[in-house]
């Protein structure tokens, strides 16, 4: 057997047997409350999962209502005893519609963001 | 297997931008010159200082070239401090969001320092650099090989620290990720030590040819065979290492062809197995002559200068391998980008080769929960029911039209399809152009919410025919849905991770002494597992503590799961990838099943093994 036809089999090897790994930037697992969902009552604190773990220096939440303010109390921050959950305190919400922006940077030096609302029901 | 974040948004997550040509550019510098130091080192340690041990007196030739690996070990040191801090400015500019000019302050280089695991590794690095200045000034005035070894060392440490320059650094809950770290590792130093001794191999050739003494012609033959020695075993490295790499950072044949990242990565392959061939004609053609030529020196001369030849062309391979890591260090690995399927058809382990479209390995960017189907369901009506019928049976207005039969989208059949083939008819039309496409019409994510609505009233009426008895065939899963539970958030998703769980749906009354059944029944339930979540259908203001608070977008997409003729209560039973293994009404036959029945079937379900669904916001 030559080198080449041993790199071959590797691969052949690596492509048939290659399983989805998951790997590299941060993206949103889940959320509480969770993405797009409507909440009967306020929530106190907005908490995301990532899927990987975070800089803290350099990630963050803003949640914002309808006009645009800031519904947070106090700032966004990186969990110490779970790297990859960010939460933010959030004021007392009345009904309506909220979104969340997000900011991650993952150990990786990878930056990722995006957003999502969810709604908060009238009582 | 997960293949895409569980929930994104409506606005999806954005990842990483164009290709950066300084940020990569910089990096191809860098890791070339981080690999000639080690290279340098290598060559001296473990080729060099062996071959002449053997013959002292070719001393002229050792001044000669020590004086020129000291230039380049020195020079690859210069090119490797002033990119590593390049790399960190440009870094730093990345993290913070701010132009390079600013991130030339000294604020937020500190913060990226001290605060990040990038800027600790790059402080070890900062550090790993004087060690080697210490080494290389010491060596060239004493000549000690225990230096030499020491700046081998700290050379190694100062490739081997790139792992914690990019995606090496993070840890996720993947099998087999221990691995990982030691492979980058291992396949970092093997490309360092071979890539950076070809140009000391090249450099050291080109004298000994100058010099032409019988002497310098043996250790030529000693260092070439030391050198292939050490190819090999670094070529049997990298493959190892590299298979284990593209394991965890390709993932999939369609993330390989359909992917920038995968695209490059076959590239480099291809690259690297061409220098495998150079290696090759070395290893096969020309050393067992040189062996022979032991005693003649100008066919040594001739072989040697073969030799340098294929090692130049080996190192300007390897210099473009480099720029390809360089570059794609910077990608997303090719799971967090949709794949461009490039071929007309796709293997499928049940039906061999079947047709494929560009999207046929997209993941859906909505999750298979209720918010989406709950918008997926007044896009239905509006732009499907007139062929495909208010019940998705294919029979709609227009259908006898038609010259082919609109398909029947409540049909098992339904769930062979990729969800990514639905996204190319929904956007595209059929390959008979009987469907239309909607791309026009619809947005991207509009389609896969239609598509989650197909697949969840499809799922309810395959629910209709689950019977009592615990099923481990495919079933079909219920999508996640958020609620609200004596005054604390969840999720169906959140709650399976824990283990299966039984879902309640009720139209009219609460079935209040099931629900006072099921509740002391609940510590037992709890113990064996599961959970119960009861869900009214029609607003409700029952109190008990088994019924959670639902929005009316939830209670939609559960009403396709319960039967009008259910008695007033459907009970399902959910595996942990929330498929449907059961199903009890008050009406049936059996009727609901009984305190020993649920908890026996409750450790039947938990020990069914879950294949995640493909389109499932579920799993993980
Ligand atoms: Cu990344």
């Amino acid at each position: 057997m030559t080198m080449r036809t041993i790199t071959a089999f590797f691969l052949l090897v690596a492509m048939v047997f290659a399983p989805a790994a998951v790997r590299a930037h941060a993206f949103l697992d889940h959320s509480d409350p969770a993405v797009g969902s409507t909440v009967p009552s306020a929530p106190a604190t907005m908490h995301i999962w990532f899927t990987q773990e975070l800089e803290p220096a350099f990630s963050w939440i803003q949640v914002t209502d309808k006009s645009g303010a800031s519904v947070s109390d106090g700032t966004s921050g990186v969990d110490p005893d779970n790297k990859q959950e960010m939460d933010i305190k959030l004021k007392s919400l009345p009904a309506g519609t909220y979104t969340v922006k997000w900011h991650a940077l993952s150990v990786d030096t990878h930056t990722t963001q995006g957003d999502f609302t969810f709604q908060v029901k009238g009582s | 297997m997960r293949t895409r974040p569980k929930e994104t948004s409506r606005s999806r997550s954005r990842g990483a931008k164009a290709i950066d040509p300084l940020l990569s550019s910089t990096r191809l510098l860098h890791y070339a010159a981080s690999a000639l130091l080690e290279g340098t080192f290598v060559f001296w340690c473990m080729i060099a200082w062996p071959a002449f041990a053997r013959t002292p007196a070719a001393h002229a030739l050792r001044e000669r070239l020590d004086r020129r690996l000291f230039a380049l070990a020195w020079v690859s040191l210069l090119v490797a401090i002033v990119s590593g801090a390049g790399w960190l400015v440009i870094v730093a500019s990345n993290m913070s969001g701010m132009p390079l000019a600013s991130a030339l302050q000294g604020s937020v280089l500190g913060i990226v320092l001290t605060q990040t695991h990038f800027g600790i590794d790059w402080i070890v690095r900062a550090g790993l650099t004087v060690a080697i200045a210490i080494c290389l000034a010491l060596q060239a005035r004493t000549r000690s090989h225990a230096v030499g070894w020491v700046g081998l060392l700290a050379a190694s440490a100062f490739v081997a620290s790139l792992a914690w320059a990019g995606h090496g650094a993070a840890t996720e809950d993947v099998p087999f990720d221990a691995l990982h770290a030691p492979a980058d590792i291992l396949h970092l130093l093997a490309a360092g030590a071979w890539l950076g001794a070809l140009l000391p191999l090249v450099i050291f050739l080109v004298q000994a040819c100058r010099d032409m003494s019988s002497q310098a012609v043996a250790v030529a033959r000693i260092a070439t065979l030391r050198f292939s020695v050490l190819g090999l075993s670094a070529v049997g490295t990298l493959i190892v290492t590299g298979v284990v790499n593209t394991w965890f950072l390709a993932g999939s044949v369609p993330a390989l062809l359909g992917t920038l990242y995968g695209q490059l990565l076959l590239l480099k392959i291809a690259l690297f197995a061409a220098m495998i061939g150079v290696a090759g004609i070395n290893q096969r053609r020309l050393l067992p002559h040189l062996a022979d030529s032991a005693t003649d020196d100008s066919l040594c001369l001739q072989i040697s200068r073969r030799v340098f030849g294929n090692a130049t062309i080996e190192a300007c391979l390897g210099v473009f391998v480099l720029a390809i890591v360089g570059i794609i260090g910077i990608l997303p690995p090719g799971l967090h980008t949709e794949p461009r399927w490039p071929l007309p058809f796709r293997f499928s382990l049940s039906e061999g080769f079947v047709r494929a479209y560009p999207t046929s390995f997209y993941a859906s960017t909505q999750p298979y929960a209720a918010p989406s189907i709950a918008r997926g369901a007044p896009l239905y009506a509006q732009n499907c029911v007139v062929c495909h019928g208010a019940g998705g049976r294919g029979d709609g207005p227009l259908a006898g039209k038609l010259s082919v039969r609109p398909a029947n989208l409540t049909e098992p059949h339904l769930f062979a399809h990729k969800v990514g083939e639905m996204f190319w008819w929904i956007g595209h039309g059929t390959d008979n152009g009987v469907m239309p496409g909607f791309a026009d019409k619809l947005s991207p994510d509009q389609r896969w919410d239609v598509i989650n609505f197909v697949l969840a009233r499809a799922a309810g009426d395959l629910t209709q025919h689950t019977g009592s008895q615990i099923s481990t065939a495919a079933a079909v899963p219920l999508p996640d849905f958020a609620f609200e539970q004596n005054g604390a958030q969840n999720t169906l998703s959140q709650t399976l991770k824990n283990g299966p769980a039984l879902v309640v749906l009720f139209a009219g009354h609460a079935p209040r002494a099931r629900l006072e059944q099921l509740a002391k029944l609940q510590p037992r339930l709890a113990a064996a597992g599961l959970h119960v979540i009861a869900v009214a259908l029609h607003p409700s203001t029952e109190k008990n503590p088994l019924i959670v608070d639902v929005s009316q977008d939830v209670r939609e997409t559960l009403e396709l799961f319960d039967s009008p003729a259910d008695g007033g209560e459907t009970e399902l039973m959910l595996d942990r990838g929330a498929n449907i293994r059961a199903r009890w009404m008050a009406s049936g036959a059996g009727g609901l099943a009984d305190p020993s029945t649920l908890l026996s079937d409750a450790a039947r379900v938990k020990s069914i093994p879950v294949a995640a669904a493909n389109h499932a916001g579920h799993g993980g």
